[in-house]
């Protein structure tokens, strides 16, 4: 129960960061999930799951709005990935997702840096 | 109880956080940082205020709005296909909603140029763009711009145009600021617009003004003068045109006291080397900052001759055609102001259309407005030219160039009394460009707006100084004239077609007094036409400019002449098929020459299939016609086969393509009149005609057509050889429209000059006076961004020749798909 309140609560801040233009918050709240529940095998795939979903869901969002088929066509142009137009939306997922894991990621592996080793 | 003893942790944990930490810092500094041609990816890609807004700034619905500064409501009504009708009740409001309207589908495209004129590019782009900001700000856009803007009185009604058009770009800025709703060009390059000012607006003027006619030509004449020798120069690039033309104001002419036209004299080689030093410099510019040329048509036909009884009227000016267009569609309304057509975005006017009463349209006059000056300096006067007799110290003006992930560089631009000093190696060289003279022509623009018939016309006219441009007008009684308007520099001596010496002796002293600059009204064959042609005849009293490169050719004027003077009467259909016409005048003159001279000649089966194919056309370059292709590559081997053997034994310095209009000139009337002249017979040819030189050309001219097309000349069609291309304004080559096969050459009135075609008719419009029609559209559409339906929705019906309707805004309003903003204080 306190995980999964834990989790939701981390998705929803993670949301409203992107939300409200702070984009970087997903990293932060990777971060809270290491500091928290300090298990790797656990911190590190929610922390990647919530900056997924963090910048996920107002993609989805705006692709019911408007459709991102045009604007996603043109963003790989002018990156130079000529119609290729999914590799925006994958490289804007793939920041996502890195900004929550390595956010879980830093911080476990400092917790299990700094926490009490028993004999 | 002694608590147990830490044990050291584990080697791996330390290998776990240092791993951590690089990776993390890898991807925290690519995320908040540019890396490489990699923008910073978090601000970039983030989905809500990163360029993903680009989805949502491409829908138009109807909107309430609110905006800083308005002092009534004001509606605007979008069409289906964009254009923009926007109805105020004060003209302060007018302007200010018609900044708004800009700046919320064109602001990138405004803010590259302003940048542009104002030596900013390397602040966004790094120093690639160095050199194009060093050379803007030694030009003098910037400047001519603050004094353009400090010379505008208080009461000037263009002031109050300007401060109400940058106040409504600024509320839009800050809108999108506000909403994270900028251009996705501008989250992608990694900067924000600043605030916009009068002072822009006039530098995107100066930009069209450069881009129109700011010249090199001179050097081009010096370094020819120099590698051809005087005598071989002023035969191959005179004053006046050799070949027959069709100018519009076939006079009489007013007696002039001017000085008399030298003939050519020699240059230095110090002079050659300064030139050429220049010349490489400007050539080494991106494209657009040197005009190479222009091409636009426009003209217009009286009631008298007409169909519908009331005056027909053509524009169609030939621009680099580009997505966003250079034009942006609107109508304006307001108590003192209606006017429909096409503005430029950056700036408060509408540039071509027509109000109640006329219509106008301008292609650019092309007279010589560029003149460069060789500055005299010696060691014992450090910082001093000397002129009119005494040493004269130039005026210094400091800029600091802000270069994107660099330090900025400081250049220091000197100013003689000619103009600002351009290079210093050899000689130095200062310019006098007619663009550098403060003129207001936006509030010429604005009287022109208001004008109700050609007397008002004219006189607002008269105020306008550069570019000069043939401004054709027609009116709802049935007149219509034409006058090139601008500034025509009279020079006091010396030969302006050259760089000339800057001790006084040579300077521009004034211009031809308007009523004497060329100029029609109510001619009596009841027509009158302009496509860049010298507009005077031989005995025009002033010097205007040379017939290379200064002036078209003129076969599209001869074609649009042709046309318009047959029998019978015109309608605006007829106005329509003229501005698609696809004649090449040149070839109606010397493709029946070559087959001449192909009489008799022995050829194989390939070139007899092809000598048949050129015997049945009917010269149009019609992208299924063989002929089209075979015409175009052969003028190009007739020209390459006459003037190259002078090009290599001379040494010439100057790429061919450079003088390629004035080559043709020659070409054509030697061929026509002169067959036996010695450019035929270049140096290690022999003796030859051009009869000789045509065969030759000719039998080349096949075996290359059956390399690059294949043996069988039924499928050489022309849409194989040529296309067209509407090039992305941010050079983002997958945002262009095309290539894609399209008719037309540099020579026909539907104008589409090189390979493949980048320049070409910008802006197409019809005026019937007597039906009360205007029809009118533009390659691409009103929105510069690439998701939205209005980026490309116009191009489909342009390239296929047809026009739009231009509605006023009560028309539009009950029409299908329409979206009304409205706009409160």
């Amino acid at each position: 129960m306190r995980i999964t309140v834990l989790v939701l609560s981390g998705v929803i801040v993670a949301l409203l960061g992107v939300l409200l233009g702070a984009w970087w918050t997903p990293f932060f709240v990777g971060a809270a999930f290491g500091l928290l529940i300090h298990r790797p095998a656990v911190a590190i795939p929610l922390g990647t799951v919530s900056g997924l979903l963090a910048w996920l869901l107002p993609l989805a969002a705006a692709q019911l709005r408007y459709g991102l088929g045009p604007t996603s066509v043109s963003l790989a142009e002018i990156m130079g990935f000529d119609h290729q137009g999914a590799l925006p939306v994958v490289l804007t997922l793939f920041v996502g997702t890195l900004l929550g894991l390595t956010g879980a990621w830093l911080a476990c592996a400092f917790w299990m840096l700094v926490r009490p080793q028993p004999r | 109880m002694a608590s147990a003893p830490k044990r050291r942790p584990p080697i791996r944990s330390f290998i776990n956080v240092a791993a951590a930490i690089l990776v993390t810092a890898a991807v925290l500094y690519v995320a908040f940082f540019p890396a490489g041609p990699l923008p910073a990816l978090g601000p970039t890609f983030n989905p809500t205020t990163g360029a993903w807004t680009m989805a949502a700034d491409a829908q138009v619905g109807n909107q309430a709005l609110r905006l800083h500064g308005l002092q009534q409501p004001v509606s605007v009504l979008f069409e289906a296909n964009g254009t923009a009708h926007i109805t105020a009740q004060t003209d302060h409001d007018l302007f200010l909603a018609t900044g708004y309207v800009h700046a919320r589908f064109r602001l990138f495209q405004m803010d590259l140029m302003r940048r542009q004129g104002e030596g900013r590019l390397s602040e966004i782009v790094g120093k690639a763009a160095l050199d194009t900001d060093r050379f803007e700000l030694q030009l003098g856009l910037l400047r001519t711009a603050q004094a353009e803007w400090s010379q505008l009185s208080a009461s000037d009604p263009s002031r109050d145009a300007l401060i109400a058009y940058a106040q409504g770009v600024n509320d839009r800025i800050n809108e999108a600021e506000a909403a994270h709703q900028l251009d996705a060009m501008f989250t992608l390059l990694g900067y924000q617009p600043k605030p916009w000012s009068p002072i822009d607006s006039l530098l995107i003027k100066g930009d069209m003004t450069q881009t129109l006619n700011f010249t090199d030509t001179p050097l081009v004449m010096a370094l020819l003068n120099k590698s051809l020798g005087a005598d071989l120069t002023s035969e191959w690039f005179p004053v006046l045109p050799p070949n027959q033309q069709a100018p519009y104001d076939p006079g009489p002419y007013p007696k002039a006291s001017t000085a008399p036209i030298e003939t050519m004299g020699q240059v230095t080689d110090a002079a050659a080397q300064s030139a050429d030093a220049l010349y490489q410099r400007l050539a080494a510019l991106p494209a657009g900052l040197i005009s190479q040329g222009g091409a636009s048509n426009n003209w217009a036909v009286a009631g008298a001759k007409s169909v519908s009884g009331g005056a027909l009227l053509a524009g169609d000016p030939h621009l680099h055609l580009t997505l966003p267009a250079i034009w942006f569609q609107l109508t304006m309304d307001s108590p003192s102001y209606h006017v429909a057509g096409v503005s430029l975005p950056g700036t408060p006017v509408v540039l071509i259309g027509h109000n109640q009463h006329i219509a106008w349209s301008l292609t650019d006059a092309q007279n010589q407005q560029t003149f460069f000056y060789s500055e005299k300096e010696d060691k014992a006067h450090p910082g001093m030219y000397f002129w009119n007799g005494a040493w004269q110290k130039y005026r210094t003006v400091s800029y600091e160039i802000p270069v994107l992930a660099g330090q900025a560089t400081h250049l220091d631009v000197k100013l003689s009394i000619h103009g600002p000093v351009i290079s210093e190696r050899g000689q130095t060289t200062s310019v006098w460009w007619a663009g550098n003279l403060p003129s207001q022509d936006l509030g010429v623009l604005f009287r022109v707006g208001q004008a109700a018939n050609y007397q008002q016309f004219r006189d607002a006219l008269r105020d306008w100084h550069s570019p000069t441009h043939n401004f054709v007008y027609a009116d709802d009684v049935g007149n219509i004239g034409l006058i090139s308007a601008g500034y025509y520099p009279l020079v006091a001596h010396g030969q302006p077609w050259l760089p000339m010496p800057g001790t006084g002796e040579d300077d521009v002293t004034g211009t031809i007094p308007y009523d004497q600059i060329p100029q029609v009204y109510n001619p009596p064959d009841h027509i009158i036409w302009s496509a860049n042609q010298r507009q005077v005849t031989a005995s025009y009293p002033y010097y205007i400019g040379t017939a290379s490169n200064f002036f078209d050719p003129g076969y599209r004027a001869n074609e649009i002449h042709r046309v318009l003077s047959q029998p019978g009467k015109l309608s605006a259909t007829d106005m329509q098929a003229l501005q698609t016409d696809t004649r090449d005048f040149l070839a109606a003159e010397m493709v029946p020459a070559l087959l001449a001279s192909l009489s008799g000649e022995k050829l194989t089966s390939t070139e007899a299939t092809a000598v048949d194919f050129l015997h049945s056309w009917d010269y149009r370059m019609e992208t299924s016609s063989v002929a089209a292709t075979i015409w175009w590559h052969y003028w190009g081997w007739y020209l390459t086969e006459t003037f190259q053997p002078w090009w290599k034994s001379r040494g010439i310095g100057v790429d061919m393509g450079e003088v390629w209009d004035g080559l043709t000139q020659d070409l054509e009337t030697w061929t026509l009149r002169d067959p036996n002249n010695r450019v035929f017979s270049a140096p290690g040819i022999g003796s030859r005609s051009a009869g000789d030189a045509e065969r030759k050309s000719f039998h080349k001219l096949i075996g290359d057509l059956v390399k690059m097309y294949g043996p069988d000349p039924r499928t050489w069609t022309y849409g194989r050889a040529h296309q067209r291309v509407l090039e992305n304004v941010a050079h983002v080559t997958g945002l262009n429209y095309g290539p894609r096969p399209d008719r037309g050459d540099g020579n026909t009135p539907l104008a589409a000059g090189g390979y493949p075609s980048t320049h070409g008719p910008s802006w197409r419009m019809v005026v019937d006076w007597g039906t009360h029609s205007f029809q009118g559209v533009y390659p691409g559409g009103q929105s510069e961004n690439p998701a939205s339906a209005w980026y490309t929705n116009r191009v489909d019906t342009w390239w296929s020749g047809l026009l739009d309707p231009m509605l006023s805004a009560d028309m539009a309003a009950p029409a299908v798909g329409t979206k009304t903003w409205s706009l409160r204080p």
